[in-house]
């Protein structure tokens, strides 16, 4: 077994002996389990073990990048020497600071889960079993397909200031998709999972929400072009806001004046009742580390404090940039870090913080509107503009949830729906790296075929 | 290499596994991304390892290993097929692969000058020159950024049936995005090319004007309103064809989302789906495109596939799985995005057949719609029925004249109504700029094309 802390050490002298003025050398050795149910029959199981190497060298601030699949020094040798001879080919860029300093870690906890890092394949395909059953539990469900990956890695980060530090990490996602049919249709129903633990509710609420969704799509109906209130259930919400907010406080849009939130720091950005926070000390939550993809120590941070745009996620060299600290948001690509990619900057886990109402709150208070649940679509960051297909939503009408809408757009300017908020729900989920209760908006306009 | 391929595959068979297949790969790539006059990216790549499947009776096992040597392709031929045995002791649906005749071929993708003997000094070069090319066109021009990127790939490709094919492959691709700003309005354009081939690409006319293009829609879209939501008549340009040709049914062709059961077109095969003048194909065939291949990744050989004819639904789209499950001959779209990826169906270049109508024919016609051109994104979900994707830029038109330009219009519609509502088709035929298709976890290099096209009772999503 390779000692990966010591080859990132090592491999950091190594780059160093070439001449740059800094490195910074990820070594990661993981191995990905997966289970697939398709059509309600087991299909296909796989292991995956993906160990590699990533050499990043810094000449006169231009940074050159190289990774190889291998721990063998050879292979790393020649991806040490492409990272050296690309930084010198480079533009000079004073803007770039330094790498960080050595730094403890954050005290962040349940990042691994030595029972999921330990489960056997079989184990896995018979919680995809599981999950497949719960789904097709309806005599109206015609196809269920679902899936279960389970991940465990290691990972070492060292750089020319010294810091050299190792983390194990594990994480598990589970997708299921239920397919219900009738005499007019089909329709599917859709819900996701995400952890770095086995939670034990997990595959039952997946299941669960995948078969009533897929049911309820079944009766469908079409709505009139208008303005009308929206309550955005936190799986279409938390699409939404991991761009809109997730990238659009990336500090390097921001920089360059490419994002709708250049300039607007301090500024209003949505109702005063709503706070979203970068946290990325939550336990077991999949966007969790103890220091980012530059060593910087995790912290936990407001975006958006009470109604006001309060920060921009920083790596080094933005927040060098910017005379700021590094808000430790430099990714390495999620859950398991990867060593294809250079870092970049990512929110780690959102958080939207509660109200007092619930979801059957805000919708017995919709005289005539619509329910978002799931859109794949994500706003303009340039315009802040947002508009997209309501994959499933459902017409509400005098306070009751009525049939799924076929067809129907949804148009709101990012800003304007943070402003428009008006219900903050109680209870939240996680959704596509957000955790976040359902809100309702006053207005938004919607499209239809009608 | 494929000494260690054929002798991974008989250990496979001998430990149970009634077909087995491989892919070995090697790849090297540059990737350079500059931002406003800077260098922000230069990255080099060097991936190597084998991914290998293993199929028991209705389920196949699957396993990956980044080192290439005897033993450990031994290991992953053992782990994929204890993975298939696992899957197969809860597997429902029973099937087997069809024998297919082995393929025993060797190519070469045809490129003039290797990307791997150019110096990324001379890539970078270029890289900074669009970069330039955005920033000195108006002082409007905010923000800039271009990249380049290739690949160059060395695949074995063995399988039970005795199949072994060696394919070196190798692709370009330069994208430019520029912000323009004015007056507190920022706007973004963008242009990009790619194909298969050579860096003789990048000496072109095309490559060198990406900037330019960038440039000129993004201050285009400074003078661009909300686009009014609604029903209308579109009529939509080349990409934005192709590209609901992909997503709006190609997606929903892909046999393995039919055999799942998630597919709005499963039991249509000679059913009427679209207007008498719509033919939809996917065609990898077709060389110098971003979806080119010769050989798909199980081996078989590339098929031109006409997916609709005069309106008729006519085949999916195959792997090996599929068509043995449906009694017919080997599919050839079966592709993955890397070695340590399970192959799956994937499009290739897909485009509309051109009508017969002047383009000018199309706009003279209409009395008031929309204009749609250039694609930022799409996608479909095709078990619901439904897409959606969104233009560039759209413009107003009302009798035949084209007027206030819009942005941020996104069209919808449901698969099997929109191409019913088709009026007329141009004689207009491009393939769009080049992009990756996204399913499974797993990215595809592909191209969409058509001809500008008319049609009737689109539902545009926008803010005003």
């Amino acid at each position: 077994m390779t000692d990966i802390g010591h080859l990132a050490r090592r491999t950091v002298d190594h780059v160093m002996r070439l001449g740059p003025d800094h490195c910074d050398v990820l070594v990661v050795d993981t191995k990905h389990i997966t289970a697939e149910i398709e059509k309600g029959s087991m299909k296909q199981a796989s292991v995956v073990a993906d160990p590699g190497a990533a050499v990043r060298a810094f000449s006169k601030g231009c940074s050159g990048f190289a990774f190889c699949t291998s721990h063998e020094m050879k292979a790393i040798k020649r991806i040490t020497s492409l990272a050296v001879s690309q930084a010198k080919a480079g533009t000079h860029d004073p803007d770039f600071r330094g790498l960080p300093e050595k730094r403890r870690p954050a005290k962040v906890g349940s990042l691994f889960d030595r029972a999921l890092s330990e489960l056997e394949p079989h184990e896995a395909v018979e919680m995809a079993i599981s999950l497949a059953t719960l789904a097709g539990d309806d005599k109206r469900i015609s196809s269920v397909n679902a899936g279960i990956g389970v991940a465990s890695g290691k990972f070492a980060l060292a750089n020319s200031n010294g810091f050299c530090e190792v983390e194990e990490m594990t994480s598990i996602d589970v997708t299921a998709e239920a397919v219900a049919r009738s005499r007019s249709g089909m329709f599917s129903g859709v819900d996701y999972g995400s952890s770095r633990r086995i939670e034990s509710d997990m595959i039952e609420r997946v299941g669960r929400n995948a078969r009533e969704h897929a049911i309820m799509g079944l009766k469908q109906t079409r709505i009139e072009t208008g303005d009308y209130p929206v309550v955005i259930d936190p799986l279409a919400l938390g699409y939404i806001l991991s761009v809109a907010i997730g990238e659009g406080a990336n500090a390097e849009g921001v920089q360059r004046k490419r994002s709708y939130l250049a300039g607007k720091l301090g500024q209003s950005l949505g109702v005063p009742e709503l706070t979203i926070l970068d946290d990325p000390t939550i336990e077991w939550a999949s966007g969790s580390y103890a220091f980012d993809g530059e060593g910087v120590p995790s912290r936990k941070k407001a975006i958006i404090d009470r109604g006001k745009l309060a920060t921009y996620l920083y790596d080094t060299y933005t927040g060098g940039k910017d005379s700021v600290q590094s808000t430790g948001n430099s990714s390495r690509g999620g859950p398991q870090w990867s060593f294809r990619l250079p870092p970049s900057i990512s929110s780690s886990n959102l958080v939207v913080g509660e109200g007092d109402a619930s979801i059957e709150e805000m919708i017995a208070e919709t005289k005539r509107g619509v329910y978002l649940r799931t859109t794949y679509d994500f706003p303009n960051l340039t315009t802040g503009e947002f508009s997209g297909l309501m994959m499933e939503s459902m017409k509400i009408d005098r306070g009751e949830l009525g049939p799924c809408l076929r067809q129907a757009t949804i148009g709101v300017s990012i800003p304007d729906m943070l402003s428009r908020v008006d219900m903050i729900g109680r209870g939240s989920r996680f959704a596509f790296g957000v955790k976040t209760p359902a809100l309702r908006i006053s207005e938004a306009k919607i499209a239809g075929p009608s | 290499m494929e000494d260690l391929a054929e002798a991974a595959i008989r250990h496979a068979l001998k430990l149970g596994a009634e077909f087995a297949d491989l892919r070995i790969e090697s790849a090297n790539g540059t990737n350079i991304v500059v931002m406003d006059g800077k260098t922000k990216t230069l990255l080099a790549q060097q991936e190597s390892g084998c991914g290998l499947r293993a199929f028991i009776g209705g389920a196949w096992g699957f396993s990956a290993t980044n080192t290439l040597t005897a033993s450990s392709l031994r290991l992953a031929a053992s782990s994929a097929v204890k993975m298939a045995k696992v899957a197969r002791s809860k597997a429902k649906i029973q099937f087997s692969i069809s024998r297919m005749r082995a393929v025993r071929a060797t190519e070469e993708y045809r490129c003039k000058e290797k990307p791997s003997d150019v110096s990324v000094d001379e890539k970078l070069s270029y890289a900074l020159s669009l970069d330039k090319s955005m920033s000195s066109t108006d002082a409007r021009i905010a923000s800039t950024s271009s990249r380049y990127d290739d690949l160059e790939a060395e695949r074995v490709v063995a399988n039970s049936f005795g199949t072994l094919v060696r394919t070196k492959e190798r692709w370009v691709l330069a994208a430019c995005s520029a912000w323009s700003k004015s007056e507190g309005i920022t706007q973004r354009g963008h242009a990009s090319t790619g194909s298969v081939g050579g860096y003789e690409l990048m000496r072109g006319d095309e490559a060198a004007d990406l900037g330019t293009r960038a440039a000129a829609q993004a201050l285009r879209l400074l003078d661009a309103k909300p686009v009014p939501a609604g029903k209308f008549t579109v009529i939509i340009d080349n990409d934005m064809t192709g590209v609901l040709a992909h997503e709006a049914f190609g997606h929903a062709c892909e046999a393995d989302g039919v055999l799942a059961g998630s597919s709005v077109v499963e039991g249509r095969i000679g059913q009427k789906v679209a207007g008498d003048e719509i033919s939809l194909i996917d065609d990898p065939t077709i060389g110098d495109t971003f979806g080119h291949f010769s050989f798909d990744w199980e081996g078989v050989k590339a098929n031109k596939h006409v997916l609709i004819e005069k309106g008729i639904l006519k085949a999916y789209l195959h792997n090996i799985e599929t068509s043995s499950r449906m009694n017919l001959p080997p599919g050839g779209s079966a592709r993955s995005q890397g070695h340590n990826n399970v192959p799956i169906i994937r499009m290739s270049n897909t485009y509309v057949a051109p009508g017969d109508m002047k383009k000018d024919e199309l706009f003279e016609e209409l009395k008031r719609g929309l204009l749609m051109q250039g694609i930022q994104y799409g996608y479909v979900e095709s078990a619901k029925g439904q897409f959606m994707f969104k233009c560039d830029e759209a413009y107003e038109i009302t009798n035949g004249e084209t007027g206030q330009i819009y942005r941020d219009a996104s069209i919808s519609g449901v698969i099997l109504e929109v191409l019913n509502n088709v009026e007329g088709l141009a004689n207009d035929f491009l393939f769009g700029d080049p992009g990756f298709c996204g399913k499974g976890g797993q990215s595809a290099r592909v191209a969409d094309g058509g001809p500008h096209m008319r049609v009737a009772n689109m539902v545009v999503g926008g803010l005003a």
